[in-house]
């Protein structure tokens, strides 16, 4: 085990990011400004119906509009494609596969579903076309709602599979059964979270240029998975990989909504093949809210066993994974990780906890920053919230009690080693800050004044550093998870990194440059980090998602740097006639250790040592050229984690809440850029509050999707949203070099758990039973509704 | 570029300070007019319903939705999109603060909130935090988290009243330049 704590420096430092001049000038390029020449555009025909088959489509009307190069329908794009559209996370071996392909060829089973898709000289014209394509449906009854799907009458998505249940499994750890029958106490809640998704700014879109004489495919897209997204292309198409390129320009924003695999990028390839010509796709936001990854949407039972000093001895649990109308890339991935991660920081030595996938004609069900954690995370928080109010303490005292202790590390879960943490410091720490701020004297004063103020707490644990490849595979992932990175010093001593990992807004760019600056003793200016090219760049596993890409990027690049900082002060000890040993860098500039004014020599000088005038300067034995490599495979995936408190005001006449304070506690180990890292802690806990009380997709009961525009799913604005206050503390992922975790995903998880606990510790006359997510007006007013009536009849 | 119809339209307008003849089709949007027929492709389209803000420019100085503004309409205006706020080699006090304070990430928000904001300092030189945000309440922007955005908007405002720390690079007191 190497020591982790880095000296000041670059690292840790709060440095502009290099990204920003060209997006706040219009500078940037996104695909949307991605033109080609002779590019067509492209419009997708979606299905009206939630279920239906399709008795046939008359496309002759459609070829006819003046402007119209191509139309395809489901037969054509199922003859030209060697595999349907690929599930790449199988953890469920006997799992019932959906195999569809990038449009429906018999049968639709969401609203949104590609029929058929129309390429033309702009989107203007395609649109028009798509009014000229004639479908006729069966339509059949749907399948909206899990209760629907698991009807014992219940209509079949799939008539060859014996009901809508796609998969099931277990993951025992200890004995639960001997847990529950020893308790001294049990308690058990059923938990509803509504179904939502990433929405980033920027909808999905590529733009595909096939050249027919060669069958090589160039793609530009706006994905958070580049390398994966090739090797997708090359089994749905039927090329070799290294006929395709994927380039990603700038991309408006991912959270996971851009990590999976579409319909739309094979449409745009295939009708690229068929004109000749480049094809742009880009997805309006009507066509977003169906045709992205929706997510977030389980019901999950959970109970715990506990003995009457709110000791946890043991957790079940049961999530039911709310499914689309097929599978999408990731499968049952999310609810599965809900599902391994339910006992979350909690030392519970017997749990016994179930996932079932059920699929329903809704949308499909993928990724969203915190893929299944939120879900988990309110599993466990509310379950601990419950068990304090039977035993009569505390939630924190409850928490404090089954937190995993800092000498347990590293700790066995029902699944993954978590690899490091100090817990019980943290929640100490945010309830210090609690009480430092004074929101209990707040909460008191407005109480005076006939207002309701609470305080909630969560605490969060994110998997992070996506991890060891072999044992990934193992768990079902039809990809690596390693991360490849390169540097090299050019003739001028200027500094390249290249990377497999995707810039979505998170910083990457920067935090890259950081840790190669840092490492070799350059200014960060002199650093340029190239990505999104799968031509040119290295090679990342899965992409940049699963809070991988500062920790495993970051690592990588730091064994790599320091290798190449070694060669350097070899070549910079043969010009200066000094031990390697005896020399640092410093800005750019290498000398003798403790001796300023001293003979010293510039990274130009080494630049001009390696690549041009040799003589004299470089040492015999070494190769010419400054370059290295490195491939970091982790042996374990690293765990952050942190405490989250709100303070809210509720009005209990409109059911309105507003979250007047936030506070984040947390543990990512060592941080590169602290403004980055609160960054993605106030974007996330943003993204959390909006799950928390605002977003949700809501389909009517005939299955038609109500919530299309942003009018319908509402996304938090700067009235909504509270400041936040961060907190840090840093415990090393030890199996990382540098000790970087992750944490993209951290604001997510625990925002409603504690926002859920606050509103009912605003209402301490109330037995309030929040459940179910969105917290909404009605939905509170109800459930005062009902508290004030239980209360009432006791 | 659209293709010209007998029912096509001559424009003229002003972008960014040059002016601009094209014939268009009456439905073109004003959004893909800046952006295809001029170049201007820091006009971000996020929502086509003119909800989340992205694709803002200003008008005659007043800011507008151009993914809801057909090119037609705009005939004799004059348009200010964030390519318009640098000047040459020198970025906007604005544009120096949201870079300071972290207030971008993605950055796909970030030209529609830009020119919010120069609508926004324009009427209103020392804005609240709360006025700030409700300046800011009609650009949906799903990264930051708006914390950074009111730090930037806050800390620009002070700078080009000249009564700034001096930590930024701008000197003009005119917000709309």
């Amino acid at each position: 085990m190497t020591s982790q704590q880095l000296p000041p420096g670059l690292i840790g430092a709060r440095t502009r990011r290099k990204e920003d001049p060209r997006l706040l000038t219009g500078r940037a390029q996104f695909v949307d400004d991605v033109v080609l020449p002779g590019m067509l555009e492209a419009a997708v025909l979606r299905s009206p119906h939630p279920h239906a088959r399709i008795s046939s489509i008359d496309i002759s009307a459609a070829l006819t509009v003046p402007g119209v190069f191509a139309v395809l329908t489901g037969h054509e794009v199922r003859d030209a494609c060697a595999t349907p559209q690929p599930v790449v996370w199988r953890m469920i071996p006997d799992q019932r596969m959906t195999d569809q392909y990038a449009l429906a060829v018999d049968k639709v089973r969401y609203v949104g579903q590609p029929v058929a898709v129309v390429a033309a000289t702009d989107r203007y014209v395609a649109e028009d076309a798509l009014g000229h394509i004639e479908v006729e449906y069966e339509v059949l009854d749907p399948v909206v709602t899990l209760d629907d799907a698991l009807a014992a009458d219940a209509p079949l998505l799939y008539e060859d599979w014996p009901d809508n249940v796609s998969c099931r499994q277990t993951i025992p750890k200890g004995d639960a059964a001997t847990a529950f029958a020893e308790a001294d106490v049990v308690v058990t809640e059923t938990l509803t979270y509504g179904r939502q998704m990433g929405a980033p700014l920027e909808t999905r879109g590529a733009v595909m240029s096939w050249d027919p004489f060669t069958d090589h495919l160039e793609c530009w897209m706006s994905t958070q998975s580049p390398n994966l997204t090739r090797d997708l292309l090359g089994e749905v198409l039927g090329l070799p990989v290294d006929h395709i390129r994927v380039r990603t320009p700038h991309v408006g924003g991912g959270f996971g909504n851009k990590f999976d695999f579409y319909a739309e990028e094979v449409l745009a390839a295939l009708l690229s093949k068929r004109t000749g010509r480049p094809v742009k796709i880009i997805e309006d936001r009507l066509e977003s809210f169906v045709a992205n990854a929706h997510s977030r949407e389980q019901r999950i039972e959970v109970s715990v066993a506990a003995k009457a000093d709110g000791t946890i001895t043991g957790m079940r649990g049961t999530v039911w994974a709310v499914l689309g109308g097929q599978l999408a890339t990731v499968g049952i991935g999310p609810c599965w990780l809900s599902m391994a991660l339910m006992a979350g920081p909690y030392d519970i030595p017997n749990v016994e906890a179930t996932v079932v996938g059920v699929v329903t004609n809704r949308s499909p069900y993928g990724s969203y920053r915190g893929w299944g954690q939120p879900k988990a995370n309110f599993a466990h928080e509310r379950i601990i919230e419950k068990l304090a109010h039977e035993l009569g303490l505390p939630a924190n005292d409850v928490r404090r009690r089954n937190l995993i202790p800092a000498d347990k590390f590293p700790y066995p879960s029902q699944v993954f080693y978590y690899d490091s943490g100090n817990y019980a410091d943290c929640l100490d720490m945010a309830e210090n800050a609690v009480a430092e701020r004074g929101w209990r004297k707040r909460c008191d004063a407005a109480s005076n004044e006939g207002r309701a103020l609470g305080v909630g707490y969560s605490f969060h644990i994110e998997i992070s550093a996506l991890g060891p490849s072999k044992i990934m595979n193992q768990a079902g992932l039809q990809h690596s998870s390693f991360d490849e990175e390169v540097v090299r010093i050019d003739s001028a001593g200027g500094v390249t990194v290249r990377t497999g990992l995707s810039a979505m807004g998170q910083g990457i760019e920067t935090a890259l440059a950081q840790v190669a600056a840092h490492t070799l003793g350059v200014p960060l200016d002199s650093v340029t980090v190239l990505h999104g090219d799968t031509q040119t760049n290295p090679f990342t596993g899965y992409g940049t998602g699963a809070s991988r890409g500062a920790a495993l990027g970051g690592g990588a690049l730091l064994r790599a740097s320091t290798r190449l900082r070694d060669k350097v002060l070899r070549i910079a000890g043969h010009v200066l006639e000094a031990s390697p040993d005896d020399l640092e860098i410093a800005d750019g500039v290498i000398s003798v250790k403790g001796a300023p004014g001293g003979p010293s020599i510039t990274m130009r000088d080494i630049g001009d040592a390696a690549y041009r005038r040799l003589d004299g300067k470089l040492p015999d034995g070494e190769d010419p050229t400054l370059e290295e490599r490195d491939v970091l495979d982790p042996d374990n995936v690293a765990f952050s984690y942190g405490t989250t408190a709100v303070l809210v005001e509720v009005d209990r006449e409109t059911g309105r809440v507003d979250v007047l304070d936030y506070l984040l506690v947390h543990d990512c180990g060592t941080v590169i850029n602290p403004m980055i890292v609160d960054g993605q802690l106030h974007g996330g806990a943003t993204q959390g509050i909006g799950g928390a009380l605002y977003e949700e997709i809501v389909y009517s009961p005939e299955g038609q999707p109500l919530t299309t525009t942003f009018m319908d799913y509402l996304i938090p604005t700067a009235t909504e949203i509270p400041r936040f206050e961060t907190l840090h503390m840093t415990t090393t992922a030890d199996h990382i070099p540098g000790g970087f975790k992750g944490m993209g995903e951290a604001g997510t998880i625990g925002a409603a758990s504690a926002i859920t606990a606050a509103i009912e510790d605003a209402l301490p006359d109330l037995t309030l039973h929040l459940a179910r997510l969105p917290v909404s007006p009605p939905r509170l007013l109800d459930a005062i509704d009902v508290a004030t009536a239980s209360k009432e009849n006791s | 570029m659209s293709t010209p119809t007998r029912t096509g339209r001559n424009v003229s307008m002003t972008v960014n300070g040059e002016a601009v003849d094209r014939h268009v089709d009456p439905r073109r949007t004003l959004s893909d007019f800046l952006r295809k027929d001029c170049g201007a492709t820091g006009v971000h389209v996020g929502c086509e319903h003119g909800v989340c803000g992205a694709c803002t420019v200003l008008l005659d100085g007043r800011t507008a939705r151009s993914c809801c503004t057909l090119a037609v309409q705009a005939e004799g205006s004059e348009i200010t999109t964030v390519e318009g706020l640098a000047d040459g080699g020198e970025l906007h006090p604005l544009q120096e603060a949201f870079w300071k304070h972290h207030g971008l990430q993605c950055g796909f928000c970030t030209p529609g909130i830009l020119l919010t904001v120069t609508e926004l300092l324009a009427g209103n030189p020392d804005p609240t935090d709360d006025e700030i945000r409700e300046g800011i309440s009609g650009n949906i922007c799903r990264c930051t988290g708006y914390q950074f955005i009111v730090d930037a908007v806050r800390d620009a405002a002070e700078i080009l009243r000249g009564t700034g720390t001096g930590t930024g690079t701008g000197t003009g007191t005119d917000p709309t330049r």
